[in-house]
């Protein structure tokens, strides 16, 4: 879709969309409101909606942030860990490699 | 559009013959688990790739672990150098190490090879620290000296073993012409390489792999091992109501066992000659020989004779016969034993001695009388012409399926062996205990089928054994001393069983038995031997020989760390495959294994 053929109060309720659907544990969501809005938000000359849009794209950034931080941990922990914790890790696995712990 | 296809097929494959030798007659070493431990090799998912190294000498070595500028190496090596010292090196310098290959010679060595442990089943027999501490860990008799213990040890690179023929005379010609360092100066690319494939699915112990078996909740679930096992062959000489499970009321039963199974190294090759073979062969021709007494003249007690499977990791097959009979799953129980007489290795008996052992402790339970059963085996020793000897008080029983009846219950009981203390089996659980050692060969001017038939030294020392077991079980059952002295065992007939056991099964004998697999041969041999003949078409026996389960009663009650019970358990793999080409300066392979290994010999 392209963001310059539409009105800004669309582009204000696509970002606002956005940023709501990223709270049902969506954060890629967030990330494409951030790559998309990124221009809208901070490169375009400035325009009414635009406080809003910028207010929008800055949390989705943060929600992103959030999120990456917290999955990088815990897939770290669980890659470094899994075979330590025998049972557990084999419980919370999908799919275990063979032939090595 | 599908004919290009095919026609590209068909050019890859010829390209592909031109660059790798596929060697056809390889064995590999296997992954097996138990409660605590994984032991045995592996390999990487898509094969371990090394230069070519036939190893000279021990010195030799320092080339593969420090010196040598290609690294990884698969090393070669002959069999004087297939030793503790030499393979513990190599496991420890395991990253310059990508695998090794061992060529089996043609002839067995001349001084003693054991990849066994010392002490054979020392935690599973019954001598521990509750149960006579002194004999425990073979504190006083340490069975197999020569025990190396390589076969317990985990390597993480993949060990294969060769044929000693033309296959391997191509390795080691690739060598001379390709990887020998000359005159100091190291060798160039392309260097001969191998690539060895043996992948084993399962890792860390038995509790792991069989929780990994039962996952539900992954996307493909994937067996990853299986627990050790298979049946044991039994059969008595009145029939027992199989049907009507545990305690049968005045039923009285003298065991007459022997082991079935072996192991050696390398996955599949148990030759066990006389660490399993020569035992049950004389236990088969005892029960071949007592069949018209104990039809015609049948005795107060029943004969069961017991051949167990599995004994080699930690006695599953006794084991399992213990727990079926204390749990009333099997057609008697303990109580219904009277006594127990078991034919261990018997194959090499120098000075012509046979030695009785028994327990010591089990001995000093009034109850417990091995005076009756000792005296039936000298009284028939002394009819055959051979001297016989009782071990001592001062040592314990060997390695044997009669230890597993004491940890539940004194029994009187002896185990022959030939040797007094230690094995005098030099080749224990190796690929070299075969019809060699045993001094089983033939004139070299006769056919396959008179091979069967020829009655060879062994064959009549075996048939001598048979005949003093057959008539002291006879009287042990309570039958006449005139009757007794009338069994002979037949040597023909154990002549034929070394053959088809040890040279070849596929025989006109044993082709009449229709199986190829060895516990149902046995079973169907035993089968033969003690059942009578029904007049219908074809070939027809009547018998009471039946197969019991010989799985661990571990897997029963799924205690898979059990201290008690076997918990053995083998990996399953993908198809192992070696193969040997050029490595060149550029190939892809080289890459992937140099970059990451030595930095300096990143040369792309």
């Amino acid at each position: 879709m392209n963001l310059e053929r539409l009105p800004n109060e669309e582009k204000l309720t696509l970002c606002r969309k956005y940023y709501l659907g990223g709270f049902a544990f969506l954060p890629f969501l967030w990330l494409v409101n951030v790559v998309w809005f990124f221009r809208e938000a901070f490169v375009k000359p400035a325009y009414t909606e635009q406080l809003q849009i910028k207010t929008y794209v800055k949390r989705s950034g943060l929600g992103l942030l959030l999120w990456v931080t917290v999955l990088t941990t815990w897939i770290t922990i669980f890659q470094h860990f899994r075979a330590e914790w025998g049972a557990v890790g084999d419980y919370l696995s999908f799919t275990i490699p063979l032939g090595i712990p | 559009m599908g004919f290009f296809v095919l026609l590209a097929s068909v050019i890859c494959n010829s390209v592909e013959k031109k660059i790798y030798v596929n060697l056809n007659n390889t064995v590999p070493c296997v992954r097996l688990l138990n409660a605590t431990h994984q032991i045995g090799c592996q390999s990487s998912l898509s094969g371990n790739v090394g230069v070519v190294h036939v190893l000279e000498s021990e010195e030799n070595l320092e080339w593969v672990l420090s010196s040598g500028p290609h690294p990884p190496y698969v090393v070669i090596l002959d069999s004087p150098l297939f030793t503790r010292s030499v393979m513990m090196k190599l496991k420890n310098g395991s990253r310059r190490v990508a695998g090794i290959a061992v060529v089996a010679p043609n002839a067995n060595p001349p001084e003693g090879f054991s990849p066994h442990t010392t002490c054979p089943n020392e935690n599973t027999g019954v001598y521990s620290e509750d149960y006579d501490p002194i004999f425990a860990h073979c504190n006083i008799t340490v069975w197999n000296p020569l025990g190396n213990g390589l076969s317990y040890e985990e390597f993480d690179f993949p060990i294969f073993s060769l044929k000693d023929d033309n296959e391997t005379q191509v390795i080691r010609q690739c060598y001379l012409d390709h990887n020998r360092a000359a005159n100091g100066t190291a060798p160039q690319y392309p260097l001969c390489a191998i690539e060895l494939f043996s992948h084993m699915s399962a890792v860390t112990d038995t509790a792991t792999c069989m929780r990994r078996n039962d996952i539900n909740f992954s996307i493909s679930p994937e067996i990853v091992c299986d627990p050790l096992g298979d049946y044991n062959v039994w059969a008595s000489t009145r029939p027992l109501n199989n049907t009507a499970k545990g305690h049968k009321m005045w039923e009285s039963v003298v065991i007459a066992a022997a082991r079935l199974d072996s192991r050696s190294f390398f996955f599949d090759i148990a030759p066990g000659a006389e660490s399993g073979v020569s035992g049950f062969i004389t236990l088969l021709a005892a029960a071949h020989a007592l069949r018209n007494a104990t039809q015609q003249a049948p005795p107060n007690r029943t004969i069961l004779y017991t051949l167990f499977q599995g004994e080699t990791f930690d006695y599953i097959g006794s084991s399992r016969m213990v727990y079926d009979m204390q749990n009333n799953q099997f057609a008697v129980d303990l109580n219904n034993v009277h006594s127990f007489l078991e034919i261990g290795q018997v194959g090499l008996r120098s000075d012509s001695k046979l030695w009785l052992h028994s327990d010591q402790l089990s001995r000093k339970n009034t109850s417990v009388n091995d005076e009756k059963l000792i005296e039936n085996l000298q009284s028939a020793a002394g009819r055959v012409g051979i001297s016989v000897g009782e071990v001592g008080f001062s040592q314990p029983l060997p390695p044997s399926s009669f230890q597993r009846f004491l940890r539940a219950k004194p029994i009187p009981g002896v185990v022959i062996e030939d040797h007094q203390s230690a094995f005098t089996n030099r080749f224990y659980a190796s690929m070299y205990d075969n019809a060699e050692y045993l001094n089983v060969s033939y004139p070299s001017n006769l056919t396959l089928e008179e091979q069967l038939e020829w009655v060879t030294d062994t064959a009549q020392a075996l048939t001598e054994v048979a005949t003093i077991v057959a008539q002291a079980l006879y009287k042990q059952a309570g039958g006449q001393d005139v009757e007794a002295r009338g069994i002979t065992a037949d040597p023909k007939m154990v002549a034929r069983m070394l053959y088809s056991f040890l040279i070849r099964s596929n025989n006109s004998w044993f082709q009449q038995l229709h199986s190829s697999e060895p516990t149902l041969l046995v079973q169907y041999l035993l089968a033969n031997l003690t059942g009578s003949t029904v007049n219908r078409e074809g070939f027809c026996t009547r018998s009471t020989v039946r197969l019991s389960k010989a799985l661990s009663p571990a897997f029963e009650l799924r205690d898979y760390t059990s201290k008690e019970y076997s918990t053995w358990t083998e990996s399953r793999w993908k198809p192992f495959k070696g193969r040997i080409f050029l490595l060149s300066l550029f190939s892809k392979a080289d890459m992937l294994f140099s970059s990451g290994r030595e930095p300096t010999n990143a040369t792309y």
